[in-house]
């Protein structure tokens, strides 16, 4: 993210620009900032929460939250890891309210996914490629736990840095480490389980 | 289990993270060259390979319609409901203010009109602790009453929006 706004300095002078238009209370300036991480923070959202009215929710309550949080927001730090950090925060809240439990409870076992899924089938991904790869993948992705799901999607598709990820989920590096193995292996474990010809057990 | 069947299952278990670019360089260097020597580990790569390509292309979700535009909406409507509470706040410190003096104001006529003696009920109402007690009800009984008032009307604002 800080590699990528290096290479792109104008872009990121342009975000410092609009961030501190947004301090001073300027609503064009957080209307700009909206546009502009539409796309990823409804995305980040959806794979978080599954259900799209309840993204749809918690992207404008994000929005809320950042306007009325702007102020104490460290320049210092990556906007983005705040944004996103801000959005997780009402995920949490959102999911505590619902289930009366916390989003990290959600699958977090602390045993492997690989372990407790069947065997792998190491030609899983070769007979994937001739099916729909990306609507299966992201139908297998669908059905981890929120905590697996929510570190794949920062660090595949938001590209963030483990660090990055770690301050957005607010947890140590090492178990952002541990998340994404499990994430991985549980992703794979339930592809070969929904692939033709089935894991061999 | 020997010492390369361990190795390599060390090597196995990091696979996963290395397609995640989750290793450090030693790590990473490491598990390279157990795999030039492994070609178990090598196919493993590859299909690990698979699953980081596959999850970065992802079919990407629709954003709902005027989603952006209703959130800015929602920002505006925030925006005038925080304005309106700080105009209630202040309007409220400045009514609390004016009844005391208002009421210190009365008190000092009250004693020069009764002699500072007026009694009622066994309680002589000109007594300044009598009086701050009397003012000091009035005002929240005033206050109270004002915030119901703001309150319905904000209700009947969020109803309309």
């Amino acid at each position: 993210m800080i590699l990528a706004a290096a290479m792109n300095p104008e872009a990121f002078n342009c975000a410092q620009d609009a961030i501190a238009r947004m301090r001073r209370g300027d609503p064009d300036a957080l209307a700009a900032m909206i546009s502009r991480y539409q796309h990823r923070l409804y995305r980040y959202l959806l794979r978080l929460v599954r259900e799209p009215a309840a993204a749809d929710d918690l992207f404008q309550q994000t929005w809320l939250r950042v306007m009325e949080k702007i102020g104490r927001y460290d320049a210092s730090r990556n906007f983005e890891s705040w944004l996103f950090s801000v959005a997780h925060n009402l995920a949490i809240d959102a999911w505590r309210g619902k289930r009366g439990e916390s989003l990290d409870d959600a699958g977090d076992s602390g045993e492997a996914a690989g372990a407790r899924l069947p065997s792998r089938d190491p030609d899983a991904l070769e007979r994937l490629l001739d099916f729909e790869r990306g609507a299966m993948l992201a139908a297998c992705m669908h059905e981890l736990p929120a905590i697996h799901r929510e570190v794949l999607t920062l660090r595949f598709e938001e590209d963030m840095k483990l660090e990055e990820i770690a301050e957005v989920a607010g947890v140590p590096l090492s178990t952002v480490k541990s998340r994404l193995k499990r994430a991985l292996e549980g992703l794979r474990a339930a592809m070969d389980a929904r692939l033709p010809g089935g894991p061999r057990t | 289990m020997s010492e390369h069947e361990a190795s390599h299952q060390a090597m196995a278990e990091m696979l996963a993270l290395a397609a995640a670019g989750a290793l450090d360089i030693q790590e990473q260097r490491r598990l390279e060259e157990h795999a030039r020597e492994c070609p178990a580990c090598r196919r493993e790569m590859e299909i690990w390979s698979g699953y980081s390509q596959g999850l970065r292309r992802l079919p990407q979700p629709a954003i709902p319609a005027q989603l952006v535009e209703r959130t800015r909406t929602r920002l505006v409507q925030e925006r005038a409901a925080a304005a309106d509470r700080r105009w209630d706040e202040l309007m409220l410190g400045a009514l609390a203010l004016f009844a005391w003096t208002v009421g210190l104001t009365f008190w000092f006529v009250a004693r020069i009109v009764t002699g500072g003696e007026l009694v009622i009920m066994g309680a002589n109402l000109v007594r300044f602790g009598t009086w701050s007690a009397g003012s000091t009800v009035l005002v929240w009984l005033t206050a109270a009453v004002a915030a119901i008032a703001l309150g319905r009307r904000r209700r009947e604002f969020r109803r309309v929006l």
